[in-house]
C-alpha cells in the first residue's frame, strides 16, 4: 500500500488524515458500487429504448412467416397467439424483461429454436473472428502508431499512415469481395489459396489438429478484411497522442538523464500517450460480440452478425431483441471495465 | 539497455513468424478439391436453410428440401411433375372419391433397423390432424381429412370429408413444395408433448429416404450420407453437403474454384461464367412470377372499404390501359437478359398444359391512350391526365421492395411507359415487412408482388379467394391483393374436389381466364431459374430435356441429387496448385524473415544512437 500511495502522499504533504483509498490508485468499494449501479441503470434504460424501437418496427410476422405456405385461418390466429401478438404491449414488455433476465430470450420466430441456443451457437465463431481481428488490429495499429508518432513526417510515418487511412476508407463489403475473388478464386497465375466462405470444411475431420488448421484457414480472409479496415483507428489515435507528448519537458529530462531514444519512447512517452488508445480499445472490445455484420455476411461466417442479418427480414423480433441485449450489455460491461482500469492506470483520474 | 530493445524486436519477430507459420500450415493443411476425397461428395448451395430439420414445424424452403430427402412420403413427383409411387406402391379411390386406399411397400426399414409400415404413416397423419404443433407446417394439407387408419402393415386408408383432388400431391416428396413427410412413430412418440423442442434434432436422424442426415452445423452446412440401398434407386454419390453461402458472389466464387458443385446464379453471373470450361450453366423454367398488383377498392369480408387506395383505380378503363401500356417482352429481354418467359398468366405454363388466354393482351400504348381518352381523362399540359370529376391527376403510388434490384429495374421501364399514356407513377421503396403491413391494411395503390407455385396450384389460387379478406377490424386477413369474385370462389371449391386430373385442369383454365381478364394482379414475367454446375466434377445432374428455347423443365432435388454422378478427377491439376502454393509460402516466409532481420538491425541502430 505504501508504494501505491507514495506519489499522492507527497502531494498531500504527507498528511495521513486523507483516507488513502481516496487518494491512491486503488478502486474504493463505494466508487465500484456507484459505477456498477450506473452501468445497471444504463442497461435498463437501453432495454426500455430497445423494446420501444423494436415495437415500432412495422411487422406482421405471422403473415411474413406463413407467406407462400398453406395455412388455415385458424392456424394464422393460433400463430399470432403463439407469437404473443395478441397481447397488450405492457404484457409483452414484461415478458421481454423476464426473457432477458432468465437468459433464454424466448423463441425465435424464424428459426423456430430458442434464441438463447442460437446465440450460444453463434457467439463462439464471432468471438474467434472478432477476437483475432481486434488483437491483430490493436497490436499492429499501436506498434505502427508509436513508430509513426515518434518521428512524424518520416517516410515510415507517411507510408503507413497513408496506407491505413486508405484502407480505412475502403468499403468493407468491397474489400471483402476483392479478397474473395483474388484469394479464393485465384487470379491469373495465382492459385486459390483460401476458401470462399464458412468456418470449416465439412469434408475435414471435425476434431483435432486438422480441424484447428481448417478453421484457421477459413479465418484468414475475414480476419484480414477486418484488420485492414480497422487498424487505422488504433494507429491514428496512438500516433496523435504520442505527437502531443513530443514537446514535453519530461522527455528532455529523460534524455538528459542519458536514456537512449527508444528507452525514452518506451518508458516515458508511450505510457503517457496510452490513455486515449485504451478508451478506443475498450470500445472495440465492447463491440466485439456485435460481430461484423458485413464481413460475416460476405464470408458466410456463422456468427452473431450473420444471425442478425438473417433475423431482420421477417423481422424476427425475439432474435433481434436477444442479440440487442447481448450487444448493449457487452458494450456497457466493457465501458465499466475501461472506467475502472483508468483509475488504475492514471492517477489523475479520481472519479 | 540495448538488450531490452532487442528483446522487443525479437518478440515482434517471433510473433510475426508464428503468424506466418500458422498461415503456412493452413496452406499445407488445405484439403484438396472436395471431389478428390476417397468418398465422393456432392457439395451444393444451401440457399436458405435455417438448420431446423423438424418435420413438423419447418416451413423454410431450404429446410424442406432436406427433410424431403431424409423422410419418406407416400408418393414423389417424377420428372414429368406428376405423382409417382414411393412408400405407396399403388392406390385406389372409392367411387364417391372420399376413400383412398394406399398399398404400402412391404419390408422397408427405418435407418435404425425398425420396420417401416403403414402404421407409421397413419400415426404421422393422425398427429398432424390432432396436434397443433405437429400441424405447424402441414396442417392445412390435412384439413379435409376425416380419418386415417392402417388396417394392416401394408394398407393405409384415408377417408376425407369432401373429395380431395390433390391427395397425391399433398403426399408427394420432392418438387417445389414437398408434401407431408412420414416419420418413425417409435422415435417421435416420446416427444409428442414438445415436438418443437431443440432437443428433437439428433444426428444421425432416424428416417428413410435416399439420404440420411448425419451432421450439421448451424448456419454453416448439413451433411447427408447416401442410402445406397434406397429401393427407388440409391444415389451415385456417397455424400451430399448443403453448404451455406450468404451472397451470390461468394457462392459463385466457390463454384469457380470447385469448392461448390452446384449454385444458383444471377443472369449477370451466368454471362460471366460462359467462358469457364469447367462450369455449365442451365436455365430452368421458373415458377415464380413478378407482378404489379393494383388496389381496385380494397374491402373487408363484409364489403366495408378499407385503406387509402386511390379510388380512380376502381375504373376498369384505367386498369386496362395500364395493362396495355406494359411491354412484357422488353422486360424479359432487358431485366432478365432474355432468361425468362413473358406471360400475363397467374400460373406458370409448365403446370397448366400451356394454357393461353382467349384474347391475349399485348403492348399497345396507342390503344391504351385511346381507351383513356374515350373514358374522359384528358391530358394536361404536362402530359399527365386528369379526372374531370374530382380534378385529380392520374397519379399513383407504386410500392417497391427496397432490397430488390429487380423491382427497381422493372420500375425504370414501367414509369416512363405509364408517363407515355398520361399516368404519373411515384415510387415508394419499402422494406419487406413495411410493404406487407401496408398491403394488409390496404394502404397502397400499386405494389410489386412475387408468388410461386408448384404443380399443385391450390394454395396460390386460394390467395385470390374472398376467404382471405380481413375482418372488419382489419385483422385475420391473408389476402394477396383484395381480390374477391364469387364465380372464382365457386370454381376454386369445384377444382378442390375434382379427383379427375383432366377435369381439374379444365377448371384451372377457367380460373386463369377470369384472373387474366379482371384480376388485379398484372403478371409481368416468370424468371428462369439459373444454376451453375461444375460439370468437370459432376455429370447427369439435370433431369428432363430442354424445350425449344433451351429451358429445362422444373428440377427436383429428390431426383437431381440421386442422378448426379461424380466425374473421375485427374489428380495432377491439384498437385500443380499445391506445389505453386508451397512455393508462394516459402517466398512469403523468406521475405518475412528478411524483413524481420532488417527491423532488428534498425532497432539495434536506434540503440546505438
Amino acid at each position: 500500500m505504501a508504494a501505491s500511495i507514495n506519489d499522492d502522499a507527497s502531494l498531500a504533504g504527507g498528511a495521513i488524515t486523507v483516507p488513502p483509498a481516496r487518494r491512491g490508485r486503488r478502486i474504493s468499494g463505494g466508487y465500484l458500487l456507484r459505477r456498477v449501479l450506473l452501468a445497471i441503470e444504463s442497461f435498463l434504460v437501453t432495454l426500455v429504448i430497445g423494446f420501444i424501437v423494436f415495437s415500432l418496427v412495422p411487422s406482421d410476422p405471422a403473415q411474413a412467416l406463413s407467406r407462400a405456405q398453406a395455412v388455415t385461418a385458424q392456424q394464422m390466429a393460433d400463430l399470432r397467439k403463439d407469437l404473443g401478438l395478441d397481447q397488450p404491449i405492457i404484457v409483452r414488455f414484461f415478458r421481454f424483461l423476464g426473457n432477458t433476465f432468465t437468459g433464454n430470450f424466448g423463441y425465435s420466430w424464424e428459426f423456430r429454436q430458442s434464441v438463447g441456443g442460437l446465440i450460444a451457437s453463434a457467439i463462439g465463431p464471432t468471438l474467434l473472428l472478432m477476437g483475432c481481428a481486434t488483437l491483430i488490429s490493436v497490436l499492429l495499429g499501436l506498434w505502427l502508431g508509436v513508430r509513426s508518432g515518434w518521428k512524424p513526417g518520416s517516410k515510415f510515418d507517411r507510408f503507413f499512415t497513408g496506407t491505413a487511412v486508405t484502407l480505412w476508407s475502403v468499403p468493407t463489403f468491397w474489400l471483402g469481395m476483392m479478397l474473395l475473388v483474388v484469394f479464393s478464386v485465384g487470379v491469373g497465375p495465382l492459385p486459390r489459396i483460401f476458401p470462399a466462405g464458412g468456418m470449416s470444411d465439412p469434408t475435414v475431420d471435425p476434431s483435432g489438429i486438422a480441424h484447428i488448421l481448417d478453421v484457421a484457414h477459413h479465418l484468414v480472409l475475414p480476419c484480414l478484411t477486418l484488420v485492414a479496415v480497422t487498424f487505422a483507428q488504433n494507429l491514428m489515435i496512438m500516433r496523435s497522442s504520442l505527437v502531443d507528448e513530443l514537446g514535453n519537458a519530461y522527455l528532455t529530462t529523460a534524455r538528459a538523464k542519458g536514456l537512449r531514444d527508444s528507452e525514452v519512447r518506451r518508458r516515458h512517452a508511450v505510457p503517457n500517450a496510452m490513455l486515449p488508445a485504451i478508451t478506443v480499445i475498450f470500445l472495440q472490445i465492447g463491440g466485439l460480440v456485435g460481430g461484423a455484420i458485413v464481413t460475416e455476411t460476405v464470408f458466410s461466417w456463422p456468427g452473431l452478425g450473420l444471425l442478425v442479418y438473417n433475423g431482420i427480414k421477417i423481422p424476427d423480433l425475439p432474435l433481434l431483441e436477444g442479440t440487442f441485449v447481448i450487444f448493449s450489455g457487452s458494450v456497457i460491461v466493457f465501458n465499466l471495465l475501461a472506467d475502472l482500469l483508468y483509475r488504475v492506470l492514471d492517477p489523475r483520474v479520481k472519479g | 539497455m540495448a538488450g531490452s530493445s532487442r528483446r522487443l524486436a525479437r518478440r515482434v519477430g517471433a510473433a510475426a513468424v508464428s503468424v506466418l507459420l500458422v498461415g503456412g500450415l493452413a496452406l499445407f493443411g488445405q484439403a484438396p478439391a472436395a471431389s478428390a476425397d476417397s468418398a465422393s461428395t456432392l457439395i451444393v448451395q444451401g440457399a436458405s436453410f435455417k438448420n431446423n430439420f423438424n418435420p413438423w414445424t419447418s416451413y423454410v424452403q431450404g429446410d424442406k428440401e432436406i427433410i424431403t430427402n431424409i423422410y419418406p412420403s407416400l408418393t414423389y413427383l417424377n420428372d414429368k411433375q406428376k405423382p409417382a409411387p414411393y412408400l405407396a406402391d399403388s392406390w385406389t379411390t372409392s367411387s364417391d372419391g372420399l376413400t383412398w386406399t394406399f398399398k404400402i411397400h412391404p419390408d422397408l426399414k427405418w435407418s435404425d433397423g425398425q420396420p417401416l409400415t403403414a402404421k407409421d404413416a397413419a400415426w404421422t397423419l393422425n398427429l398432424i390432424m390432432t396436434n397443433k404443433t405437429a400441424a405447424t407446417s402441414n396442417g392445412a394439407l390435412v384439413a379435409q381429412f376425416a380419418s386415417v387408419e392402417a388396417t394392416d402393415d401394408t394398407t393405409l386408408v384415408i377417408k376425407t370429408k369432401v373429395p380431395v383432388a390433390d391427395m397425391l400431391y399433398l403426399n408427394a416428396a420432392g418438387g417445389a413444395q414437398p408434401g407431408i413427410p412420414i416419420v418413425p412413430q417409435h422415435i417421435w412418440e416420446k416427444d409428442v408433448n414438445d415436438l418443437a423442442a431443440d432437443s428433437t434434432l439428433v444426428v444421425p436422424t432416424v428416417g428413410y429416404g435416399p439420404w440420411t442426415l448425419t451432421d450439421y452445423k448451424a448456419n454453416q452446412y448439413a451433411t447427408l450420407t447416401a442410402n445406397k440401398d434406397f429401393f427407388l434407386g440409391g444415389p451415385k454419390y456417397d455424400k451430399l453437403i448443403y453448404q451455406q453461402y450468404n451472397t451470390p458472389d461468394a457462392a459463385v466464387a466457390a463454384l469457380r474454384s470447385g469448392q461448390l458443385n452446384v449454385a444458383l446464379v444471377t443472369p449477370a453471373q451466368r454471362a460471366s461464367l460462359k467462358d469457364d470450361k469447367d462450369i455449365t450453366t442451365y436455365s430452368v423454367l421458373g415458377s415464380l412470377f413478378l407482378s404489379i398488383e393494383i388496389n381496385r377498392g380494397a374491402a373487408t369480408k363484409s364489403g366495408k372499404p378499407i385503406g387509402d387506395g386511390n379510388p380512380l383505380l376502381k375504373d376498369p378503363a384505367i386498369r386496362q390501359a395500364i395493362n396495355l401500356g406494359i411491354d412484357r417482352d422488353t422486360l424479359v429481354q432487358k431485366v432478365l437478359d432474355g432468361q425468362g418467359v413473358a406471360s400475363g398468366a397467374f400460373l406458370p405454363q409448365q403446370y397448366t398444359d400451356d394454357w393461353q388466354p382467349e384474347e391475349k393482351i399485348t403492348f399497345d400504348p396507342d390503344k391504351a391512350n385511346k381507351i383513356l381518352d374515350d373514358a374522359g381523362y384528358p391530358k394536361g399540359a404536362d402530359g399527365i391526365r386528369t379526372d374531370p370529376k374530382s380534378g385529380k391527376k392520374l397519379s399513383f403510388r407504386l410500392g417497391t421492395h427496397s432490397d430488390s434490384a429487380q423491382d427497381a429495374q422493372v420500375a425504370e421501364y414501367f414509369v416512363p411507359w405509364m408517363k407515355n399514356i398520361g399516368i404519373e407513377i411515384s415510387l415508394e421503396p419499402m422494406s419487406f415487412s413495411l410493404l406487407n403491413e401496408n398491403l394488409a391494411k390496404a394502404n397502397w395503390d400499386m405494389l410489386f408482388d412475387r408468388w410461386g407455385s408448384g404443380p399443385n396450384p391450390t394454395y396460390l389460387l386460394s390467395t385470390q379467394t374472398c376467404a382471405t379478406l380481413p375482418d372488419d377490424d382489419g385483422q385475420n386477413g391473408n389476402t394477396d391483393s383484395f381480390y374477391c369474385n364469387p364465380e372464382f370462389d365457386r370454381l376454386f371449391a369445384l377444382q378442390s374436389t375434382q379427383v379427375d386430373a383432366q377435369q381439374r385442369m379444365d377448371t384451372f383454365h377457367k380460373m386463369l381466364q377470369i384472373l387474366y381478364t379482371d384480376g388485379n394482379n398484372l403478371i409481368l414475367f416468370y424468371a428462369n431459374g439459373l444454376s451453375g454446375v461444375t460439370t468437370n466434377q459432376v455429370k447427369n445432374f439435370m433431369i428432363g430435356s430442354t424445350d425449344s428455347a433451351g429451358n429445362y423443365p422444373p428440377q427436383n432435388v429428390f431426383l437431381n441429387w440421386r442422378t448426379a454422378e461424380p466425374v473421375a478427377v485427374e489428380s495432377s491439376s491439384t498437385n500443380v496448385w499445391l506445389i505453386v502454393g508451397i512455393i508462394i509460402a516459402v517466398v512469403v516466409v523468406v521475405g518475412a524473415a528478411g524483413t524481420i532481420l532488417v527491423l532488428r538491425k534498425r532497432s539495434t541502430a536506434d540503440a546505438k544512437e
